[in-house]
């Protein structure tokens, strides 16, 4: 039952609503996350944009990354080092982590992916259905074996990795009314990182003006001399290692569990970000992204709060703007004429 | 020299058997028109050849290779272009965009372009807009434009004229006209007298089949046999 009854006053509500802290407060976390989804939900819309395929295993990078770097955060004994080795041995693992599951997706891609361009949609969603559910299982197994979510290894899980996060990091900057966490500045950098290389890429470079044809008109540009197959190799790479970072920037964060339904958690909204923004849209990914970000944020800072008591307000909300957008704009904010045209 | 050579190409969309070994060539320098009334086969013709809608059975060799089997982004590195029915502009991607993916070596891409706007001095107009913001004629003329710079060897060009106006269709027949100089040309067009202009020699089709050919040298567009060819 969604037991929505608040216990607080009105006043007490409204006070808390047009608070320049909690509202500064809410858009910077929404910033944060949007900055996480972005980095997930980038590579889906690329891939389906450029091949039509709905990659449902997408998820389960993102929750391996997060277990990837978890235990390498963990195994490395970064909660012990000074700010800088800490920061640095970081982002080493998340190169790693970026270039692993890119070859992982490029295996994917050609040994199994490739292999189904020609059947209907159907057979490419039972089958990356398929590798999430093997990658989940997968997970699952060595998770149990090596007791890494109850604490073998003397470790732990949830709190020693997150208390491996610096100090500077995890406490919060106060400037003004503004109150942040370093670690939300470090996401939304990434964020903003990603989201400037990804532009760069698509615009600056050869290969980038290959994939938004390829988007556009994969069948002209095979036409016109491009191999649409390398290209979205190189896509799904991409988009395997981006969703991959993205574990890894969530792997420190509180408001995340790093467990196997993470996996089915970071898709779902992925999807939502991907249709709302318009199917195969950049643009409309970077906009639904931010947006989902912030209305996940303000459900989160809801329920904390006290003003909703339903622990998946923020779940309900994102799905809430998900059918108002397939009721009023079905192909989404920025998407084109015969690509998710529901209508 | 015979550059393009179908023999006994027989393509089906589905269980439809569309074009029913079908035989015909192209030689090098040589602008070839096919003619039929609409719905015989002749843009099938043409996505067989580009492997757009691979052939079951029949031979293609362009330049003595075989092309059946190839994807079709080997086919236009083989020096095959395309120009279709709908232009099939990328709508979102600038006109210089859309002439940069056209061009295969980067090498020559500022040569190429300067080529193309001083081809179509419109489109050099219009270098930063959206392709999908151009009107129609403005289209074909980058459709053409896009195929003139790719470096190609042979041009299949689809219903070039297909819903412009009489002084683009102008336009669009004399830039045809210039490009024939440097390549061969196949060339699907349903007006009659634009295609003799242009031709060499032609091939009728109809039910999947050529059931006619011939030398455009003396027909006119009043010729009354392939007027009965293109009436419904």
């Amino acid at each position: 039952m969604i037991d929505v009854l608040t216990p607080l006053a009105l006043a007490e509500t409204v006070d808390l609503l047009t608070s320049p802290s909690d509202i500064t407060g809410v858009l910077i976390e929404g910033l944060a996350k949007g900055s996480l989804y972005l980095m997930i939900a980038v590579g889906l819309t690329l891939i389906f944009g450029l091949m039509d395929v709905i990659n449902f295993a997408h998820g389960a990078f993102t929750m391996y990354g997060a277990y990837i770097a978890g235990v390498a955060v963990l195994a490395l004994g970064v909660g012990s080092m000074g700010f800088v080795g800490a920061l640095g041995t970081f982002f080493i693992i998340m190169i790693a982590v970026f270039v692993l599951l890119a070859v992982l997706g490029v295996i994917f891609e050609v040994t199994l992916i490739r292999k189904l361009y020609e059947y209907p949609p159907i057979f490419m969603i039972l089958l990356t259905f398929g590798i999430t559910i093997t990658m989940e299982e997968l997970m699952r197994m060595i998770v149990e074996f090596r007791d890494i979510n109850s604490g073998q290894w003397d470790i732990g899980w949830d709190a020693p990795r997150q208390s491996s996060l610096p100090s500077e990091l995890g406490g919060t900057t106060e400037i003004g009314f503004v109150n942040f966490t370093g670690l939300q500045l470090m996401q939304i950098s990434m964020g903003v990182a990603v989201l400037a290389g990804i532009w760069a890429f698509l615009n600056k470079t050869r290969y980038g003006l290959f994939v938004r044809a390829g988007v556009e008109d994969e069948e002209m540009a095979r036409a016109l001399g491009i191999d649409i197959n390398r290209t979205f190799t190189a896509v799904f790479a991409v988009g395997s290692g981006l969703a991959g970072m993205a574990g890894v920037m969530l792997m420190w964060d509180p408001l995340w569990d790093v467990n196997v339904p993470l996996a089915l958690a970071v898709l779902l909204p992925a999807f939502v970000i991907v249709i709302v923004g318009g199917l195969g849209s950049f643009k409309g990914t970077v906009v639904a992204s931010f947006l989902v970000g912030l209305i996940d944020a303000l459900g989160t800072w809801a329920f904390q709060t006290g003003v909703i008591q339903f622990t998946d307000i923020d779940q309900l909300m994102i799905f809430a703007i998900l059918v108002v957008m397939l009721i009023l704009r079905p192909r989404g904010l920025f998407g084109v004429k015969g690509q998710g045209d529901h209508g | 020299m015979t550059f393009l050579e179908l023999e006994g190409v027989n393509t089906y969309y589905g269980e439809s058997h569309i074009l029913q070994g079908v035989d015909l060539h192209v030689d090098e320098g040589e602008v070839v028109a096919l003619l039929g009334r609409n719905g015989v086969g002749k843009t099938t013709t043409i996505r067989s050849i580009m492997q757009l809608t691979p052939p079951s059975e029949g031979t293609i060799r362009f330049q003595g290779e075989e092309l059946v089997g190839k994807d079709t982004y080997e086919v236009a590195d083989a020096g095959i272009g395309w120009i279709p029915e709908e232009r099939r502009m990328f709508g979102r991607l600038s006109v210089e965009e859309n002439l940069r993916a056209s061009v295969p070596d980067t090498s020559k891409m500022d040569e190429s372009l300067e080529f193309a706007y001083d081809t179509f001095p419109i489109l050099r107009e219009r270098t930063d807009q959206r392709a999908g913001d151009l009107s129609g004629g403005q289209q074909q003329m980058l459709a053409i434009a896009r195929g003139l710079i790719g470096q190609n060897d042979l041009l299949l060009v689809d219903e070039p004229s297909e819903g412009l106006a009489p002084q683009i269709v102008a336009n669009v027949g004399e830039a045809l006209l210039e490009a024939s100089d440097s390549v061969s040309i196949l060339l699907v067009e349903q007006k009659l007298g634009l295609a003799l202009d242009l031709a060499d020699r032609y091939y009728v089709m109809d039910h999947g089949e050529i059931i006619d050919q011939g030398d455009t040298a003396g027909v006119t567009a009043e010729d009354e046999q392939l007027r009965r060819y293109l009436s419904a």
